[in-house]
């Protein structure tokens, strides 16, 4: 009989499925040569050769991956906006190829102006954050803690939908706020800037003395309340609260929070402090309340400068001049977009680069990189500008131009209203309710932040139920806003009770709630969100003869706020009282199922 | 009585090392190959992403490393499907290693343990 022979699977399969070849390492390892006295020369890594199929592969997932999850962030929403369009308001997309090639300018553009920012503008806020403590006095880097606030503003992408909306604001119904929009344009964007720079400082003197941050949005509340009781003494000031409040919501995006946050933590790192749990928070908060600040301080101003009669009288001159002259090259699209994206990226890294080089004397790691890096954020800033023009603000002024048409006679509209009055305005505020919430949900901020919370609250709060807090908070503040809208009610009457409630609940709240909260508002309005609310709220405004479309962003700031706030102290009081029932069982000896 | 102690040989450490957020997939292939876990590690790594030049933009600095025991028989069959699902075989997606493992201990059933003693 033959002896058994005995084999291993593994041996086998391989054997049969693989055709495997063997290299010693020692034939490929670089060998190093030795010059005349027997020392050793360093050796240079040859580059490496690459197929065209190697190329291929090594960038397909590289673009594939970044292009993906702009997509997902944009497309659901459009089709969302879309289908509404066509089923419920049965009117053909004008110009949709005009708007699909916008969207996908976006698309391109975020995915660009991302992977610039990762690459050209955060190696050097860490690096600044890191060193310039150690070389400069505290004054010295808060000063430019502060210059950085205001440059990163400028480099917001939302701004631009803020500039944009100036154009659509009728001058006579509204003076101010179309000076503020138009001639004091450049102003307005920098008194923000200004305002997210103090924000920006304060929280980072926050994170160095561990304050809390109570008293702070109490010390806050104080002066933009104030400024606001001013603004509504005068008629005409009243109509620019919405733009303020609103301003808040446009500043904390995905350039201001990053840059500003890991220059803070560096910053309280060094100082060899920072090492609470909430350090991270706070700024978001407090630069989503200055900017208001600011815009109302500089609305005020205005109004001591001039008239409503003047501005409307200089605006109809100037309307009249233009008439027969062509506006030059950089004034209209796509010259104003590519002269927008260069302004807003260009001076924040002129004053990094100069921080670098003549404060810290720090020489440029990877110039290389960085300035593919920068490239491609100014190439992201530009294509988004025009993708924000033809696509997410023609996308937007559409919808918000047409879904009145659900309760309103609209012109351009055949047969409106399509519905009785009620169920029209029912059915333009669910819509904007479900829009709403699933931009937010959609919005990857929103999971970074619930996971973050998850984690800080020890499970607690988990973080699908903030998701959901945050989205419906979102998604019922932009109804609200959109009540006003169609109602024209004064702004006030929602902002005060919702800030002055937000206070409150602020006051029963613990430290972390107060934190998440707060910031929840800021850190889920946006690059996307942000252009579309604005121009769906702008249009929809004009349609149904609103004085001004302003107010739903900050509707959609104070909503997450409140819903978290109430959650939180939910959350906490069901805890509580779990924890009481285990006591009591305990003392009386009754097993707690 | 002594205490009793249980501990497994003929083990074997794969270790692979791929770009942050790739490593889900790999452990879920590892996993249908038949490994039972992973410890993940993050890391930064250089070597490849400097030496391709302008296309070293597509290579991420941060790694993850995967740390997975798997038995001597399966070292092959899971190191071919790791392998495989990280796409190893493309420049700058990776690098993946096998080190001998002497013993190691863990919880085992102890019915398990029983079973396999009473085999002998």
């Amino acid at each position: 009989m033959e002896p058994e022979q005995r084999f291993r699977y593994g041996d086998f399969s391989r054997e049969v499925s693989m055709d495997h070849h063997q290299i010693s390492y020692n034939a490929l390892a670089p060998k190093v040569e030795k010059d005349a006295d027997g020392k050793a020369i360093p050796y240079v890594h040859p580059k490496v050769d690459l197929r065209a199929a190697d190329v291929y592969n090594l960038v397909r997932p590289y673009i594939q991956v970044r292009f993906l999850e702009q997509f997902k962030a944009v497309v659901p929403l459009a089709l969302y906006l879309v289908l509404f369009q066509i089923f419920m308001l049965s009117q053909a997309v004008e110009d949709s190829w005009v708007i699909t090639g916008g969207m996908f300018a976006v698309i391109v553009g975020l995915m660009f102006f991302m992977e610039g920012l990762k690459l050209g503008l955060m190696p050097f806020g860490e690096a600044i954050g890191n060193t310039l403590p150690k070389k400069s006095p505290l004054p010295a880097v808060l000063g430019i803690t502060f210059l950085l606030g205001v440059g990163v503003t400028f480099a917001e992408p939302a701004i631009g939908a803020l500039k944009a909306a100036g154009a659509i604001v009728s001058v006579n119904s509204a003076p101010y706020l179309y000076t503020l929009l138009n001639d004091w344009a450049g102003t307005l964007v920098l008194v923000v800037g200004i305002g997210v720079g103090f924000a920006a400082v304060l929280g980072t003197m926050r994170f160095i003395y561990d304050w809390s941050l109570k008293p702070m949005i109490y010390c806050a509340m104080v002066p933009a309340f104030g400024l606001t009781f001013i603004a509504l003494s005068d008629p005409e000031l009243a109509k620019v609260l919405g733009l303020a409040w609103d301003s808040g919501a446009v500043t904390t995006g995905p350039v201001t929070v990053p840059l500003v946050l890991s220059l803070g933590i560096g910053i309280a790192g060094a100082a060899g402090s920072g090492e609470s749990r909430l350090s991270g928070f706070g700024i978001i908060t407090l630069a989503s309340i200055f900017p208001v600040i600011g815009v109302l301080g500089l609305a005020i101003f205005v109004s001591t400068q001039t008239s409503p009669a003047e501005i409307i009288a200089a605006a109809n001159a100037a309307q009249s001049l233009n008439a027969n002259i062509l506006p030059t090259w950089y004034e209209t699209t796509p010259g104003a977009e590519v002269v927008g994206g260069l302004r807003s990226i260009v001076p924040l890294v002129l004053f990094l680069f100069v921080v670098m080089k003549v404060m810290l004397r720090e020489p440029i790691k990877n110039a290389g990189l960085l300035a593919y890096g920068i490239t491609l954020a100014i190439l992201g800033m530009i294509i988004f500008n025009l993708g924000l023009t033809y696509g997410l603000a023609k996308l937007g002024g559409q919808s918000g131009g047409l879904v009145p048409a659900a309760f309103l006679a609209i012109e351009t509209v055949e047969g409106s209203p399509l519905y009785g009055y009620a169920m029209g305005i029912t059915l333009a505020l669910v819509f904007v309710w479900f829009l709403g919430f699933g931009a937010t949900l959609a919005e990857p901020a929103l999971n970074a932040l619930g996971a973050t919370v998850q984690n800080l609250t020890q499970g607690v709060f988990k973080k699908s139920m903030l998701m959901y807090a945050v989205s419906f908070g979102v998604a019922t503040g932009i109804a609200v806003g959109l009540t006003k809208i169609i109602f024209d009610l004064p702004l006030a009457w929602f902002l005060i009770p919702g800030y002055a409630t937000a206070i409150v609940l602020t006051y029963f709240s613990s430290e972390e709630f107060v934190n998440i909260a707060w910031d929840s508002a800021g850190v889920t309005t946006g690059p996307i969100t942000v252009p579309l609310v604005l121009a769906i709220g702008l249009s929809f405004g004009n349609a149904v003869g609103a004085l001004e479309g302003f107010g739903i962003l900050s509707m959609a700031s104070i909503g997450p706020i409140l819903a978290v706030l109430s959650t939180g102290i939910w959350v906490r009081y069901r805890a509580r009282r779990a924890e009481n029932m285990a006591d009591t069982a305990e003392k009386t000896g009754v097993p707690t199922t | 009585m002594k205490n009793r102690e249980v501990f497994l040989t003929d083990l074997a450490l794969i270790t692979c090392i791929v770009q942050r957020g790739l490593g889900d997939e790999i452990v879920i292939a590892a996993r249908e190959a038949g490994a039972l876990g992973a410890t993940i590690n993050y890391a930064r790594g250089t070597g490849i992403r400097e030496r391709l030049g302008f296309l070293g933009v597509a290579v991420e600095v941060e790694k993850e490393v995967l740390n997975i025991v798997v038995a001597t028989e399966q070292v092959d069959i899971v190191f071919s499907s790791i392998s495989l699902a990280g796409k190893l075989d493309t420049p700058g997606m990776g690098f993946m290693y096998v080190t001998p493992l002497e013993k190691a201990s863990t919880y085992i059933p102890p019915t398990v343990v029983e079973k396999l003693e009473e085999r002998g």
